[in-house]
């Protein structure tokens, strides 16, 4: 489309970054339109440089375009400052590779990471030029798509969408493209394309289903509409991960992003089970790909890149069963070719004084970890697994091999939390300052920080924790007083999300169908970026939650009934409720679940899904 | 531990073999900024197995030098890029296995040696292409008349007093300004390289404040770059 490309051209250097809305990297696919059948335009409800960072994206943009007569493209949320330019010059959301406007497209794909980011669909809905909600899209295309970890819950945005893919999307997005490609030619409306669609293993349309209520609000019943539509729809899993597909080529963006370097995942799903990590368990299970194919991939997207750095993704990369063999072999490539290897995602009980080694043979960086909870009664209570002296004993280690600042992540408002619980944290970070000046001064750095990051606890959908109340505003308050009271050294920094934050969180998690007009509320008031401290207006949304009328409380702060009918009970993510519901009484009772190396603890994932651990 | 402390590459005891590329940025690769470009410019060099000289020190990085930087926005061929390499490649080989690997916009012209240093650029030659809501005849002569000004007067901010006025009047010269179907089409040569750089942008901003029209486009290709001596530098 000539005409926009000229016209963004003009609007380019009025803005900040503007290579990010011009595309051309290295590694983007531009296809020849008249030989393409399908189009998908790849949207990711934030700006580039935190879209551009996701591995999904990477993912499914390599596999789509693997086919040769389908295009996948991609485009991201704009900016405030580039989208009243685009507004003030009719330029519609086009995608990056053909400038096209998205509009013209097959399907148009949202992923929902983070609840903070529906808003944004909203906005890239309608600066595409097209009406948000469902029901006043006509036409069969664009068929509107939404996947990623929300979409475990995806009620509070179901009105906008077409349907959602559940779990993962490697053969299911492929199988929905081959299924438009072969009902085009028909001329299908679109109720009986999606009628057909929701066939497909993992594929839900909800205006496929009713939803009855009660009258204390909670959900009544879910019932399907037409006979298409299954009573329960299965999130999909790829049982044999080592021969999954993974890309061979990146885009390398020009500006740089959040994540700038080649990622390489190493294994999928978690074996800990810790109580309040959703993806913990709508991941399950654990599945691990090979030394050899890390090792093929890593080299392969290193040469593709020119990336002068590899990280290694996953939920927790120290539970790959052959981690020091895969670090070994890794390292001795990118030793050879001057690649950093980063290692994100370490639990420190597995932390061997060799992995240390191999850290801090690449770059002497801080150390960082999750206690979550500051007394070891809560974290049994969380099932996080790890002891304070376990804590200590890496930390000793660090210290040693001159490590200066260390990052402890903890929560706030978890279930059963007293106040003994949070000046626990404080303690804990006051002996990890200590045990910094009992390391002798010829081994140590020479300082230490302590950064000790306090969230708010979101209770979140397939966790033993679905059940729980979150803490009110006034309570979350309170416990930040009280940790801020108790911390003593100047050695020990605080940090906070922003309260707000975590609120809207936790009434957009758990939320049903009837907060999407107040979803819409909001954003039709401005809200946009809400994830960005600087444009989060919990004003704004306040406002639009009185004039729907929503009972915030009813969805953050209200503990719910073991048999209570969930928004999500329609869906199956393979966690039963059987195993939840076990989880939630032991964590009453502060007794922690083995994790899945340890022995199966029932959570409902068949063997057939490929798990490492599984039968 | 020890060994570990080293710098990690030991190139520095190599030979440096020095190679100066003449780049074009065009199109899509005109809104790369020039610290995105330098980054961009390392990763192709890694991607097309160039064996570049890595500078001295612990905190060794490829040695990469852009003579003169180029705005954001901006077209051109003209580009200098200055490289160091561990081996001695042939011209078309340097040139061959980095064009291989560019991204769309940017293309390699030409190689060959370092003749003269960077000190020696002076000048630079600009095309600009403006469409205006006046006619490009009306949008020739006033442009022709605001360099003919006794005085173009602009302002500077500097660190110290804030802000300066600058004339630069003494520094644009006019090579040529026609009209041309829908556009008007300057030709200018002004001061560039390390020692005084006038920025296209900053002429067009006075040109805008002095002009009664509206200046809808604008389209800039830095045609050439000057030596001292008078010669392209390129």
């Amino acid at each position: 489309m000539k005409e926009i490309r000229e016209k963004i051209e003009q609007l380019l250097l009025k803005t900040q970054k503007p290579a990010r809305y011009i595309g051309g990297e290295h590694g983007s696919i531009v296809k020849d339109k008249s030989k393409v059948d399908v189009r998908f335009a790849f949207c990711f409800p934030d700006i580039y440089d935190v879209g551009m960072s996701h591995l999904g994206m990477k993912i499914l943009y390599g596999l789509k375009n693997a086919v040769p007569n389908y295009w996948c493209e991609r485009a991201f949320m704009p900016e405030k400052d580039f989208e009243a330019l685009m507004r003030e010059n009719d330029i519609p959301l086009y995608a990056l590779e053909s400038l096209d406007p998205v509009r013209d497209f097959d399907f148009i794909g949202f992923t929902l990471q983070y609840e903070l980011s529906f808003t944004n669909v909203l906005e890239m809905l309608d600066l595409a030029g097209l009406p948000v909600y469902a029901r006043d899209r006509k036409d069969l295309t664009p068929i509107v798509v939404g996947g990623g970890p929300c979409v475990c819950n995806p009620e509070p945005i179901a009105p906008f969408f077409d349907l959602f893919i559940l779990g993962e999307g490697e053969d299911v997005n492929l199988e929905l493209m081959r299924l438009y490609e072969k009902m085009k030619p028909l001329s299908p409306t679109k109720e009986e394309f999606l009628r057909e669609a929701a066939k497909i293993e993992g594929i839900y349309v909800p205006q496929f289903y009713d939803v009855e209520y009660n009258e204390d609000g909670t959900v009544s019943s879910i019932t399907p509409n037409v006979p298409e539509a299954k009573p329960k729809v299965t999130k999909r899993v790829i049982a044999d991960f080592d021969h999954a597909y993974y890309p061979d080529s990146f885009v390398v963006p020009f500006t740089s992003i959040v994540h700038d370097r080649v990622v390489v995942e190493v294994l999928r799903g978690c074996i800990r089970g810790c109580r309040f990590c959703q993806a913990g368990f709508i991941y399950r299970p654990f599945r691990e790909k090979s030394i050899a194919t890390i090792a093929g991939e890593t080299k392969s997207l290193c040469e593709q890149t020119g990336y002068e750095e590899v990280s290694l993704s996953s939920l927790s990369t120290s539970d790959h069963t052959r981690i020091t063999e895969l670090l070994t072999s890794l390292s001795d490539y990118t030793d050879k070719e001057n690649i950093n290897l980063s290692l994100p995602s370490l639990r420190i009980d597995t932390m061997s004084k060799e992995i240390i080694d191999r850290i801090a043979a690449v770059r002497k960086s801080g150390l960082t970890f999750a206690p979550e909870a500051g007394t070891q009664r809560l974290r049994d209570v969380i099932n996080k697994n790890i002891t304070e002296d376990e804590i200590m004993r890496t930390c000793k280690l660090a210290f040693a091999e001159g490590y200066q600042t260390v990052k402890l992540y903890f929560m706030l408002g978890l279930p059963d939390e007293t106040d003994e619980d949070i000046a626990g944290i404080a303690e804990l970070a006051q002996k990890v300052v200590d045990l910094y000046y009992q390391t002798p001064k010829e081994q140590r750095g020479k300082s230490i920080q302590v950064s000790v990051s306090a969230s708010t606890f979101v209770p979140k959908p397939f966790t033993p924790f679905e059940f729980e109340p979150q803490a009110t505003p006034e309570q979350i308050k309170h416990k930040q007083g009280f940790l801020l009271d108790n911390i003593k050294s100047k050695k020990i920094r605080i940090s906070y999300h922003q309260m707000n934050v975590s609120v809207l969180e936790g009434i957009l998690a758990r939320g049903d169908r009837r907060i999407a007009d107040a979803i819409y509320c909001a954003w039709r008031k401005g809200c946009t970026l809400d994830s960005w401290d600087e444009h989060f207006r919990f004003d704004l949304w306040q406002e639009a939650f009185a004039e729907c009328g929503t009972d915030t409380a009813f969805y953050a702060n209200r503990k719910r009934k073991y048999d209570e009918i969930m928004p999500w009970s329609h869906l199956d993510y393979m966690i039963s409720r059987e195993f939840l519901i076990r989880e939630n009484k032991k964590a009453h009772e502060a007794k922690t679940t083995r994790n899945c190396s340890e022995g199966c603890s029932g959570c409902g994932v068949k063997k057939e899904c490929g798990g490492v651990y599984c039968g | 531990m020890a060994e570990m402390l080293l710098p990690k590459n030991q190139a520095l005891r190599i030979t440096r073999y020095e190679y100066r590329l003449v780049f074009e940025k065009k199109g899509r690769a005109r809104y790369i900024s020039h610290l995105d470009l330098m980054r961009a410019f390392q990763r192709v060099f890694k991607r097309a197995g160039i064996p570049l000289w890595y500078t001295q020190g612990f905190n060794p990085h490829a040695y990469l030098m852009f003579p003169l930087a180029l705005s954001l926005g901006i077209d051109s061929s003209v580009e200098p890029l200055d490289i160091a390499l561990t081996e001695e490649l042939s011209f078309d080989e340097v040139r061959d296995r980095i064009n291989w690997q560019m991204p769309e916009g940017l293309r390699i012209v030409s190689v060959g040696k370092p003749v003269m240093k960077h000190t020696e650029i002076s000048s630079a030659e600009y095309e600009l292409r403006l469409r205006t809501d006046l006619t490009p005849d009306e949008t020739a002569d006033a442009f022709r008349s605001f360099v003919s000004q006794d005085k173009i007067e602009v302002e500077k901010r500097t660190k110290k007093k804030g802000i300066n006025l600058v004339d630069i009047k003494p520094h644009i010269e006019l090579l040529s300004c026609e009209a041309a179907d829908a556009e008007t089409v300057l030709m200018l040569r002004l001061p560039a390289g390390s020692e005084f750089n006038l920025n296209t942008n900053v002429v067009l901003d006075a040109f805008e404040a002095y002009f009664k029209g509206r200046i809808n486009s604008v389209y800039t290709t830095r045609t050439k770059i000057i030596a001292k001596n008078g010669e392209s530098f390129t």
